[in-house]
């Protein structure tokens, strides 16, 4: 075999996987799963019908589609973050305990391997508990409002996401002796990563340049969260109000300055600056500018200005999860193979 | 094959190790004796680089434990003093899962697998699930687990603990069996009599200090200061006293139940003069017979007098 099917495929995943699905644990995870989401799913279009029923207009089937999907996307990502640090948190702190990690650290495998091992055989139970909900899924083109493309970033998102819960919850468990502390701390990473993140664009807003000839966007930290991409996927638009230091539509704070922005049915979002005292001076954007115009999904300024909401999260995941790779492998070795002490050694020793 | 030099390890303020070096050949067992806590297992996980060491430096096979700690593990075998077991897996698909983690290639690993269930006598048992082994069955599979990329060099940390005393034995016979095999082995323990029978090579270690090491012999004459014999005579024990007293070859005489044991410099002839020397002053021997001094002797020894 070559190298790099060795270091993708090793012995602990073939043995992961025969522990896990001998127990009676994983088939009653997988169908407690599917009976959550069914079950939310089911309760969002009664309560959608009910209020058809009720109201004058009726409901259109597209926007049955579209809130079905939105829910249940969003509803996915919170399970998922409660089921994938009780995945991994235990993988290299639960072997501690045990004992049998030493058993491992004296075969051929290098340290990366046994951490890699346990978060491919963790991941791909969380890919089999995606793939289950792809029936729950295909209810919602049934009633249409959601294209395919829509459907695979959302995947995408909760499949990275929960990609980078795993990684961060196999580092705890190596930083940590212990499964308990690693189990506590992997559920703080992830309520700070989907919660936290989401918060901070509460507390810090950006603030508004009266001169900016682009729309504001949310502060680029608040796209560690999931949830921002899947809501802009979800409803296809920006998210109103969020992020942004008086953005609200209808409001004209006539003490200071900000700005007003407004979205069309399309999607277009629009804004524009309003000086001290409410006085709304120069227009500098508007639907009829062709300045400051926030299309859909795409991030309007900032850091990642001109990214979909989407590619930004994937790609801040991505970094996080590398770097919790790294220092979950670093922390590992039971004998660190840094190049500088070994250098040191082979000095002490000549 | 091994080489352990001047290997210290300190754990905050505990010196656990204290400049430990010790040698053992090719193809030797070597029996690592010491009370709890003296620094044995953490010699072995030292020397089968899970640990790095404060100071010191060690070899097996040429391959330093800390600078290439991967030739170190091809090369060597480890069974630490707990079983490290999985549940969910059988014994053969335990033995299976260690041999795919060395490295072996599938096509081998059945037989692999097949020929240590056999050599640790677990063939009937290569489907029961490893959870469900009693303890002494697990000690056997793990032995194997030790085995299975066929190393040269074995560390056993206690490998007889807990065992009942057919589970020794059977323990002991698969040793001697490996030992034909040629593999160098260490064993860590606590119970001497075991290590007499079956080591070539002893050390003994107390209180992160080495005391002793050599061959077996060696090492008990080293710790025994000379030969002794136990001397009984009838009603004159005053008289023989004083007669045995200024020969220079005994060191030192004492009174134990009834009769005289004496310590004494010198071989068979040395104590056949010493009888000779008794009867000659008329005294009535009633028992002369020599003490052999064994492994718990010269180990009660090496660790009595320490501070």
């Amino acid at each position: 075999m070559n190298p790099i099917a060795v270091a993708l495929w090793n012995p602990i995943v073939a043995k992961e996987y025969r522990s896990r699905m001998r127990t009676w644990r994983s088939p009653v995870a997988m169908t407690v799963y599917i009976l959550l989401l069914g079950g939310l799913g089911w309760a969002i279009f009664s309560s959608m019908t009910f209020a058809a029923r009720n109201s004058f207009n009726g409901g259109q089937a597209a926007n049955y589609g579209q809130g079905l999907f939105l829910y249940l996307v969003l509803f996915q990502m919170v399970l998922l973050a409660f089921i994938t640090p009780a995945l991994t948190a235990g993988a290299i702190s639960s072997e501690r305990e045990r004992q049998t990690i030493d058993l491992l650290f004296v075969t051929k495998l290098p340290s990366f391997s046994i951490l890699w091992g346990k978060l491919l055989a963790s991941m791909s139970f969380v890919l089999l508990l995606l793939l289950l909900s792809v029936p729950i899924f295909s209810l919602v083109f049934l009633f249409g409002g959601i294209e395919l493309d829509q459907l695979a970033a959302a995947f995408l998102v909760t499949a990275v996401s929960a990609l980078t819960l795993g990684i961060i919850g196999i580092a705890c468990s190596t930083a940590f002796r212990r499964t308990l502390p690693a189990t506590v701390s992997a559920y703080g990473a992830a309520f700070i990563l989907l919660a936290g993140s989401l918060l901070f664009g509460l507390l810090f807003l950006t603030d508004i340049d009266p001169n900016a000839t682009a729309a504001p966007a949310p502060p680029a930290v608040t796209y560690l969260s999931p949830l921002i991409p899947l809501i802009t996927i979800g409803t296809n638009g920006p998210i109103n109000n969020y992020g942004v230091r008086n953005g609200n539509n209808n409001v004209y704070p006539s003490g200071g300055g900000g700005m007003a922005c407004s979205t069309t049915p399309a999607g277009v979002q629009s804004c524009y600056p309003i000086g001290p005292n409410g006085a709304s001076g120069k227009v500098i954007a508007g639907p009829s500018s062709n300045l400051v115009q926030a299309r859909g999904t795409t991030i309007p300024s900032g850091l990642f200005s001109g990214w979909q909401y989407w590619q930004a999260t994937v790609t801040m995941q991505l970094v996080l999860s590398l770097i919790a790779l790294i220092v979950g492998a670093v922390l590992l070795s039971p004998i660190r193979h840094l190049p500088w002490r070994r250098r040191a050694a082979a000095k002490a020793t000549t | 094959m091994i080489a352990v030099e001047q290997l210290t390890k300190i754990y905050g303020r505990r010196t656990a190790l204290d400049a430990v070096s010790f040698e053992v050949p090719r193809g030797e067992i070597f029996g690592f004796v010491g009370p709890n806590g003296a620094g044995k297992t953490t010699t072995l996980r030292i020397l089968a680089a899970l640990m790095e060491p404060t100071a010191g430096r060690a070899f097996v096979d040429g391959a330093d434990v800390t600078m290439q700690p991967d030739r170190v593990h091809e090369r060597l075998g480890y069974m630490p003093d707990f079983f490290g077991v999985y549940d969910q897996l059988t014994s053969a698909e335990y033995l299976d899962f260690y041999a795919a983690c060395y490295r072996q290639p599938k096509a081998r690993r059945k037989k692999i697998t097949d020929d240590l269930l056999e050599l640790v006598g677990l063939s009937d048992r290569r489907d029961q699930a490893v959870d469900t082994l009693s303890r002494g069955l697990k000690q056997r599979l793990c032995l194997a687990r030790a085995l299975v990329h066929d190393p040269a060099v074995l560390l056993l940390d206690e490998p007889a603990s807990g065992l009942d005393p057919r589970a020794r034995v059977e323990m002991r016979e698969i040793l001697k069996e490996l030992q034909k095999m040629g593999k160098t082995i260490v064993i860590s323990s606590h119970i001497l009599p075991e290590l007499t029978e079956l080591c070539t090579m002893v050390g003994i270690i107390d209180q992160g200090r080495m005391r002793a090491t050599g061959p077996v012999q060696d090492v008990i004459r080293q710790l025994t200061s000379g030969r002794r014999l136990r001397i009984s005579v009838l009603g004159q024990r005053e008289e023989a006293v004083a007669v045995l007293k200024p020969l220079p070859m005994i060191h030192s005489l004492s009174a134990q139940n009834g009769a005289i044991e004496a310590e004494y410099e010198g071989d068979d002839a040395t104590a056949a003069a010493i009888l000779q020397t008794l009867t000659a002053a008329g005294i009535r021997v009633s028992g002369f017979s020599q003490l052999e001094g064994g492994l718990e002797d010269a180990f009660m020894r090496a660790t009595e007098d320490t501070p």
